[in-house]
């Protein structure tokens, strides 16, 4: 029977490509959750330009597939960056913190995580319009009633309750960024599906491997869902002593 | 990108080799979807119906099973479909089948839970209405709740199609020949000019989606005015 399962080695080939699946969605999820914030904060603008840009930014990026903004930015936007910029970016950089080694990533990696940031940006944008959206306008005048500016009105009235409405939308949005991220072995970066494919050419034992990396996608999954869970589990308890 | 080079590649992005020979690129794309879209919202209707009339046994493998399919990616179910059916009933599934396959049970999932929202808020008073009025079960569902829950889900379903046209571009990843897969075909061909290839590509997309989401919402609205009537006098029989 032992025969049968995976050997050690495939397995730790499968967990390298879950911690890269990690790595690439915790990086993105960071770099994602900022620009959205900035662009649901041009969209409340004055300006119409800025408007009118960040309804084109989300309009292009929502409407077409992750598979090919990936292919883009791997294969297209590499042709745009000056030879030595290229060169850099393939070769192996090493940074030393203390004990720490930090590795630049590799090219895919980053155009990897490019792809995933523009993509993801703009589903949270505009979660985060709707949860300013959701705010009140009463709250707002209120704010400026008590002589507040509109920026520390937006600052310290607006903002607060508008995270917190799009909190429960935006735990689903870092749900759908490990999902997404396995789109990423199309460009060549060896995460967890890459790694169940690998090691399934392997071994011919398909349902090991994939058995393997669906479990491991369900548990990052489900590890959101309780964070999200516990969130507003004390949200509500907060809410509730006020 | 030299004018003649990209007026030369259009017609295998836009229909592959298709009078010559197989189908593909933007027509496939529309064929994956259209034929996913309409699985998935049968599949969707049933299970969705199924939640909403199943007792607490049927329930949790139901929610169990359907949260199992809302987890994983789509590319990993693909891969369960084009890999794994193949070595267990020793039948040789075509790619095409595989991704249909797996993009409408990953949309019948989602779609699910739309349609028990839909169905729960139309309200209990609907239900023992019809029921009152002597429909059974199922035909006050059939005929008094389904109606009303269809017009609530609506969006979800635009939103749900516009995703399956996006998702069948991981066909690639099995080679079907679809818009992604040529989009590569034609990069390789032509080498030096990536940026034009998937900015044509993923503008192709852009029609596409923006497209259905325009039609069917517009669509959707009209359906919903013409129906608005009705709705505008219900209160005022309550009163």
């Amino acid at each position: 029977m032992m025969n049968d399962w995976l050997a050690p080695k495939y397995l730790l080939w499968l967990w390298q490509g879950f911690e890269v699946t990690l790595a690439l969605s915790l990086s993105a999820g960071v770099a994602a959750t900022a620009g959205g914030l900035v662009l649901a904060l041009l969209a409340d603008a004055r300006a119409r330009f800025a408007r009118r840009a960040v309804d084109a930014y989300v309009v292009a990026f929502r409407n077409t597939p992750l598979l090919v903004q990936l292919l883009f930015w791997y294969f297209g936007a590499a042709t745009l960056l000056p030879d030595a910029a290229t060169q850099w970016l393939n070769a192996a950089h090493v940074v030393h913190i203390g004990p720490l080694a930090l590795r630049w990533p590799s090219f895919e990696f980053v155009a990897g995580w490019v792809g995933l940031t523009c993509y993801t940006a703009a589903f949270v944008a505009e979660e985060f319009r709707a949860g300013i959206a959701g705010v009140a306008a009463n709250q707002r005048l209120a704010a400026f009633a008590l002589g507040l500016t509109p920026r520390d009105a937006f600052r310290y009235v607006v903002l607060p309750q508008a995270v917190r409405i799009s909190l429960p939308p935006l735990f689903g949005q870092s749900m759908n960024l490990v999902k997404n991220s396995s789109l990423t072995m199309a460009i060549g970066l060896a995460e967890l599906s890459y790694a169940s494919r690998q090691v399934e050419t392997e071994t011919f034992k398909t349902f090991e491997a994939f058995g393997v990396a669906t479990v491991l996608y369900v548990a990052a999954i489900a590890v959101i869902e309780a964070i999200s869970l516990v969130v507003a589990h004390r949200r509500g308890r907060s809410l509730a002593r006020r | 990108m030299p004018w003649h080079l990209f007026v030369a590649n259009l017609p295998y992005l836009l229909v592959g080799a298709f009078p010559q020979g197989p189908l593909g690129g933007a027509a496939l794309t529309l064929v994956l979807a259209s034929t996913s879209a309409v699985a998935s919202a049968v599949l969707g209707l049933a299970l969705g119906v199924a939640l909403a009339l199943a007792g607490p046994i049927v329930r949790v493998p139901l929610l169990l099973s359907i949260g199992f399919f809302r987890a994983i990616p789509v590319l990993m179910l693909i891969f369960w479909t084009y890999f794994l059916l193949p070595t267990i009933f020793h039948v040789d599934v075509p790619g095409l089948a595989a991704v249909v396959c797996a993009l409408s049970l990953i949309g019948g999932a989602y779609l699910a839970h739309s349609v028990h929202a839909g169905i729960r808020a139309v309200g209990d008073a609907q239900w023992q209405a019809g029921l009152s009025l002597g429909f059974t079960r199922f035909d006050a569902l059939r005929y008094v709740v389904l109606p009303q829950a269809l017009r609530i889900m609506a969006p979800s379903f635009v939103n749900q199609w516009v995703t399956l046209v996006k998702d069948t571009s991981l066909a690639y990843i099995v080679g079907v020949g679809e818009l992604s897969f040529v989009a590569t075909q034609v990069n390789n061909r032509l080498m030096i000019y990536p940026i034009p290839v998937f900015v044509t590509v993923g503008f192709l997309y852009l029609v596409l989606c923006t497209a259905l989401d325009r039609i069917a919402t517009h669509w959707l609205g009209r359906t919903r005015r013409a129906a608005s009537p009705r709705t505008v006098l219900a209160p005022a029989a309550g009163d």
